[in-house]
């Protein structure tokens, strides 16, 4: 462990004594990083409800001797691994869910199959989420639910909740959702309809590979992996910091395909025509007008958020028709705002009170 | 890291604080240079020579797999979409039987009409049968010594569902 260099009064030459112990620890520990497996994580126990093609809808067994009547729906991005919400054991959002005593379950969508390239938004606003609410209402055998939606698992909450006005939806939490995509400054130019052949992308490689997810994400900022690797190597004496990098670093690697019709839609629809802030996306004939959400709503974004930046996201509060709304910007980038300690301090507690005064 | 707390300098902390600068400097000037449309047009480019590259491997794999008499990528993905199609169907038809024995009831309602030792669900529709006071159950259960046997056996897979948040 960290060799400890604490006291009020250390002198220079203790502090490069212990720089040195650090330097040793480094090798030491460097080797055993590049020796180490991945980190287990999305460890909380669970148990699969319902599963469809790819997708498995999970109740985690609880932490608690009663819970809210409200069950918590968790709906996932599309773009990345469900296991981000839940780390390790003590950095886990679920974890800390289950042990405020909610009852929750979780949409995993895992893995795109090259046959589920012909999924669109529709698909999961109209079908695969309202199939998982009925599973979670007959499950848990209440009437109605609370849903978190994640990134753009937030954007699919929210189209489900507009085009399901009437129930059983109860709350909804938003963290980090896109709904002007002219805020998203990168991605449109690197999207740009004049050089950029969708059509071609789509219908060459069907859904779109996860290296291309990948390098897409990492372009948003260039120069956090070499960044990030020094600081490894600075920290390695660290095992705290050291488990925490390996953690994030393997869920950020761990990138899926996104269903290729799906894409499309989201280069198309959203991208260049903006229709999700224009209140003029269609799905199966029926238009997405996010007034028509009526449930108590919560938007919670990220102050140095590069993916989902503020301008695409500060816009969702005001268009939702709730009476009972709010939005929060905390610290913390896209990732850290729900995973890791920050988030611990920050937004679970804030979440917390907001949706407990909710789920009775 | 650096104890902030000493009093001696850390020699390591300029370069720690340079690290970060450098960092940010050099996202800030990328992200510049990446929002031309002049950058929009080489990705846009590159996008092009990766799918035809990908097309071109696929093709030349497709006839190789093909010569060896072996399944193709393509037949693959039909069967693959031939299985889905399967799936769906048969998720239609379990929704249709749903709807036609009835409306989803709760699995407690359900568990009441059950009966056997193992009844989680029961125990569960009995505390929650008064939602106005599950305080108040609560209470008569912790306060009073009733006898154990009447009690319901708590399921710890499905807890009551009476928690209410602090303060109210």
């Amino acid at each position: 462990m960290s060799p400890s260099a604490t006291s009020d009064d250390l002198s220079l030459e203790a502090r490069v004594r212990a720089e040195i112990d650090r330097a040793i620890l480094r090798n030491v520990k460097g080797l055993e990083y590049i020796s180490a497996g991945d980190p287990p994580m999305g460890l909380t126990p669970r148990d699969p409800v319902y599963s469809r093609g790819t997708l498995v809808l999970y109740r985690y067994r609880p932490l608690a001797s009663e819970v809210y009547r409200v069950p918590v729906l968790l709906v996932m991005s599309l773009v990345s691994r469900a296991y981000i919400l839940d780390l390790a054991p003590g950095q886990s959002f679920i974890e800390f869910l289950l042990r405020q005593g909610y009852d929750v379950y979780m949409i995993d969508w895992g893995v795109p199959r090259p046959e589920d390239r012909h999924l669109r938004l529709e698909d999961y606003a109209l079908d695969f989420i309202p199939d998982c609410a009925a599973r979670v209402r007959e499950d848990s055998g209440e009437p109605d639910l609370s849903m978190i939606g994640y990134c753009m698992g937030g954007m699919l909450a929210v189209l489900y909740a507009a085009l399901h006005p009437s129930g059983p939806l109860k709350n909804l939490a938003c963290f980090t959702t896109p709904v002007d995509f002219d805020g998203m400054t990168l991605f449109r130019r690197w999207t740009d309809a004049r050089h950029f052949d969708v059509d071609r992308i789509v219908d060459s490689l069907g859904n779109v590979p996860p290296e291309l997810m990948y390098a897409s994400f990492e372009m948003l900022r260039p120069a956090a992996r070499a960044a990030s690797q020094i600081r490894l190597w600075d920290n390695m004496w660290n095992d705290d910091f050291v488990r925490s990098y390996r953690m994030f670093d393997r869920w950020a690697a761990d990138q899926i395909p996104f269903p290729g019709e799906c894409f499309r839609q989201t280069v198309k629809e959203l991208m260049w025509e903006n229709r999700l802030r224009k209140n003029e996306l269609v799905l199966r004939g029926r238009r997405v007008d996010l007034g028509r959400i009526t449930v108590p709503f919560l938007h919670v974004m990220a102050e140095h958020d590069h993916i989902v930046p503020y301008e695409s996201a500060k816009d969702l509060v005001g268009m939702v028709g709730s009476a009972d709304k709010r939005d929060l910007i905390l610290k913390g980038g896209h990732v850290s705002l729900v995973a890791g300690p920050n988030a611990s301090r920050r937004l679970w507690p804030q979440l917390d009170t907001w949706l407990s005064e909710r789920s009775i | 890291m650096a104890d902030q707390t000493s009093t001696s300098p850390d020699p390591l902390a300029a370069w720690r604080e340079w690290v970060s600068q450098s960092e940010r400097q050099w996202n800030a000037f990328l992200n510049e240079a990446m929002a031309t449309e002049a950058y929009g047009q080489s990705v846009g480019r590159f996008m092009e020579m990766y799918v035809a590259m990908q097309k071109s491997m696929a093709d030349a794999m497709g006839r190789y797999v093909t010569a060896l008499n072996l399944p193709a990528r393509s037949d693959v993905l039909a069967l693959g979409d031939r299985l889905g199609a399967i799936e769906n169907r048969l998720a239609g038809i379990e929704q249709r039987l749903a709807q036609l024995s009835g409306p989803a009831q709760p699995q407690a309602s359900r568990a009441i009409q059950s009966s056997g030792p193992a009844q989680p669900q029961a125990n569960r529709a009995i505390q929650s049968s008064g939602p106005a006071q599950p305080q108040a159950s609560r209470a008569i259960q912790s306060s009073g010594p009733a006898p154990r046997a009447e009690e319901p056996a708590v399921d710890p897979l499905r807890p009551p569902r009476t928690k209410r948040p602090p303060g109210l």
